[in-house]
């Protein structure tokens, strides 16, 4: 009998949490969207549907025909660009629940440029406008941040409380001195204000390439720039990032802050893209559909992408299953939930099996 | 591996019964667990919990789990690393008796003096092949140092020089630090380092060392006294302003302080140049110029395996250590706080380490050496103070003290002449 036991009770009881790895694999990801799909399975025989029937309903309801392709891809486009901030912060080790706010804070301050400044050419509106969002996204998600730094308030609880303020602005403006005073939403922008559709008679406009060129950048940003490193660096080990000489408050801000530029720069692209103005429920809960984006992808900027498409497949297919199978659309949103929790799940076991 | 939440008992007994027995009563189990400590002489209270117990009677805990599963075989993985020597003598006294009823202890270790003191048998391991294998008697601490580094060790040893803080580079006037639990660990400490001197921090483990090392490294606010360096108050100074002022620090903690076990050790390497704006062009990271470097860092320091881009954490411990040293040094710093810098080395990179810090002495850097390695001190240092329950217990120039004088205030023996 052999037994083998680290007597080191320091080292052992020091051992850093395994939560300081990367998030995990995309093996992982793959297995819990197929456990996910089992289980839901379950689920949808119980409701007295045939799952395979309903699972294919789900993707010709996305994938079917051009149109639906195109919706499926317009609804991806908000969700790479909110997975981006919460992977960012994230990757930070900090917590941005706040994607929602953050969306509409850009959405607000795009709306409002492109109503106010209606004396400038269209193309310079436009820039203007998403510009503004960009701006406004970055400096809601920097107040989060900032509380967080200078307040030791913590994040999770401040971001998500951000969000209903962003709601309720929102609100003011819709109903205030810019609403439309027909339905329930602000002035529709100046004509010229728009994003080119780049696929003829579909739903995608240019915000699709907005939002997959913004992957690239964080990419590039995460992987081969000094505050990549310095937001990584501190997300793996905070204690030896200040001790080398970072400075974690502002690599927190900023992660905050470019996390919101990239949830801003959704909400632009949802007044000016698809909706025209400010609406109630612009943001179908993209805010916190991205940090399940952003978990699926294990936080890698251009695996958001494909994880972002494929909820956007789930949540658009899923509204074909009524008229196919005769069961509700909720089951997608069964589906999603299911998908997320076996990928916590399987993480927990990885780490069990990491620290054994 | 110990819960430190759980009581001594309860560590024990975890794991051993099966999940589904409702029947465990508290006193039963502390009963079962004070049993079996006696009939092994390991006298703990299996009602305390673990987190209050000093590290040594943690150790202890360990063993009697190993006991109490009925293991014949006991596989030690250095374990004095975090140990004093009055504490290593006792491990040494349990694990005799061990052997003396009939169990078999196998000990890895790389202090030759423990192997000296406690070994029938030895087995020298040199990159993965035994080189040697000897029975208590046929051998001894040079044979063993042989094999191990496959050449006679040159002995490592400063020619000291005489000094006093006239002029510190770094100095420190009546510091106090309050320790994690709120005293007093470090009670005004007066001390100065010269630049081109080693000086040397003596102590049983927990006499204010790491609260000192970490007041010095500006992780832990001072809360009263004053440290200069270079002639500027950096007291409150946080890391980053000490290491724009040529302040290098090598803490005992390597994996939670020193290194990012995830990133690679190309970027280890150049994390604080990166921190105070190097490696950067038109806002993106000289990667090449990253790498190059570190190749020829890991060339110089003799880093194994030589590739930059593996993950720090994938090196051995003294492949970290080693990284670290290189990252610190070649930054030319005016002072270094190191501490334990040859804990769990092998005594060729040991030796490599002291021929580092001697020809950064050369170098005129002042060094502040924490170890616990009473040998390492005396082999490398100019002056050595002993700090005893936070205070300086005794101080001198290396020429004139003894080892018995040093172990007499370690152990806070007043008197030491």
């Amino acid at each position: 009998m052999s037994v083998t036991d680290e007597v080191q009770p320091r080292a052992a009881l020091r051992q850093p949490s395994r939560w300081e790895l990367p998030f995990g694999s995309i093996a992982t990801s793959i297995a819990s969207l197929l456990a996910a799909l089992v289980l839901t399975g379950i689920v949808i025989l119980v409701l007295g549907a045939n799952p395979i029937q309903a699972y294919g309903a789900i993707l010709s309801g996305a994938l079917g025909n051009p149109y639906n392709t195109g919706l499926t891809l317009m609804v991806a486009t908000p969700l790479i660009l909110t997975g981006l901030a919460a992977a960012i912060p994230f990757s930070a080790r900090v917590w941005n629940i706040g994607g929602e706010g953050q969306l509409y804070a850009g959405a607000i301050a795009s709306v409002l440029v492109a109503l106010t400044f209606t004396g400038l050419g269209a193309v310079p509106l436009t820039i203007l406008s998403i510009a503004c969002g960009i701006l406004a996204g970055g400096f809601w998600g920097a107040i989060g941040g900032a509380l967080r730094v200078f307040a030791g308030a913590n994040e999770v609880i401040v971001t998500l409380m951000l969000n209903f303020v962003a709601l309720t602005v929102a609100d003011y403006v819709i109903t205030g001195p810019w609403a439309q005073n027909i339905s329930p939403q602000t002035r529709n922008i100046p004509k010229g204000v728009t994003l080119p559709t780049i696929w003829p008679h579909t739903a995608v406009d240019l915000g699709l390439i907005l939002a997959v060129i913004a992957a690239g950048i964080v990419f590039v940003l995460m992987r081969r720039t000094p505050l990549g490193l310095a937001i990584r660096a501190c997300g793996f080990n905070p204690d030896a990032a200040r001790l080398a000489g970072f400075s974690l408050g502002s690599i927190i801000m900023t992660a905050f802050a470019i996390g919101g530029a990239c949830a801003g720069l959704a909400g632009a692209i949802l007044v000016i893209g698809v909706n025209r103005a400010l609406v109630p429920d612009i943001s179908a809960n993209y805010g916190y559909i991205g940090i399940a984006v952003a978990l699926i992808a294990g936080l890698r900027p251009l695996w958001i992408l494909p994880g972002a498409l494929l909820f956007a497949i789930i949540t658009v297919g899923g509204n074909n299953l009524t008229a196919s199978s005769n069961i509700s659309t909720s089951v997608s949103l069964i589906i999603e939930a299911i998908f997320v929790i076996f990928l916590l799940a399987f993480r927990v076991i990885r780490l069990q099996e990491a620290t054994s | 591996m110990l819960v430190p939440q759980f009581t001594v008992a309860e560590n024990v007994v975890l794991g051993s019964k099966p999940s589904w027995d409702m029947n465990l009563r508290r006193g039963d189990i502390e009963n079962d667990v004070r049993a079996v400590g006696e009939k092994f002489g390991i006298r703990i209270d299996p009602g305390q919990r673990v987190a209050t117990l000093p590290i040594d009677v943690q150790q202890r805990v360990e063993i009697l789990k190993l006991l109490y599963r009925g293991a014949t075989t006991l596989i030690l993985d250095e374990p004095t690393a975090a140990l004093g020597p009055a504490e290593i003598e006792q491990l040494f006294v349990s694990l005799r008796d061990l052997s003396a009823s009939g169990h078999s202890v196998v000990i890895i270790t790389h202090k030759l003096s423990e192997v000296m003191a406690i070994a029938d048998r030895v087995t020298v391991l040199r990159q993965g092949k035994v080189v040697k294998v000897a029975a208590r008697g046929s051998f001894n601490a040079e044979d063993l140092a042989v094999a191990m580094v496959g050449h006679a060790i040159r002995e490592v040893t400063s020619t000291p020089r005489g000094s006093d803080d006239e002029g510190a580079t770094l100095d420190v006037r009546e510091l106090v630090v309050t320790g994690d639990k709120g005293h007093v660990a470090v009670d005004r400490v007066s001390f100065g380092v010269r630049a081109g001197e080693i000086v040397g921090v003596a102590g049983v483990e927990g006499n204010g060392q790491v609260e000192l090392a970490q007041a010095l490294s500006g992780l832990r606010r001072p809360a009263a006294g004053s440290l200069v360096i270079g002639g500027r108050d950096m007291t409150s100074a946080d890391p980053r302003t000490l290491h724009r002022n040529g302040v290098s620090i090598i803490t005992e903690d390597r994996l939670r302080w020193d290194l990012i076990p995830d990133l690679t050790v190309a970027e280890n390497l150049a994390l604080s140049s990166v921190a105070s704006g190097g490696y950067a062009r038109a806002g993106l990271l000289r990667r090449r110029a990253m790498r190059g470097a570190a190749e020829r860092l890991m060339d110089e320091y003799g880093i194994q395996p030589p590739i930059p881009l593996l993950p720090a954490g994938s090196l051995s411990g003294g492949n970290q250590q080693k990284l670290v040293l290189a990252r610190e040094l070649s930054r030319n710093p005016r002072v270094l706080v190191v501490a334990q810098p040859t804990r769990g080395l092998d005594v060729a990179a040991s030796e490599f380490v002291h021929r580092r810090l001697l020809q950064l002495r050369e170098e005129n850097c002042a060094i502040l050496l924490f170890s616990l390695d009473l040998a390492e001190l005396l082999a490398l240092s100019d002056r050595i103070i002993v700090l005893y329950r936070g205070r300086i217990a005794h101080q001198g120039d290396v020429r004139d003290l003894t080892t018995t004088d040093v172990a007499r205030a370690m152990a806070g023996m007043s008197g030491a002449a």
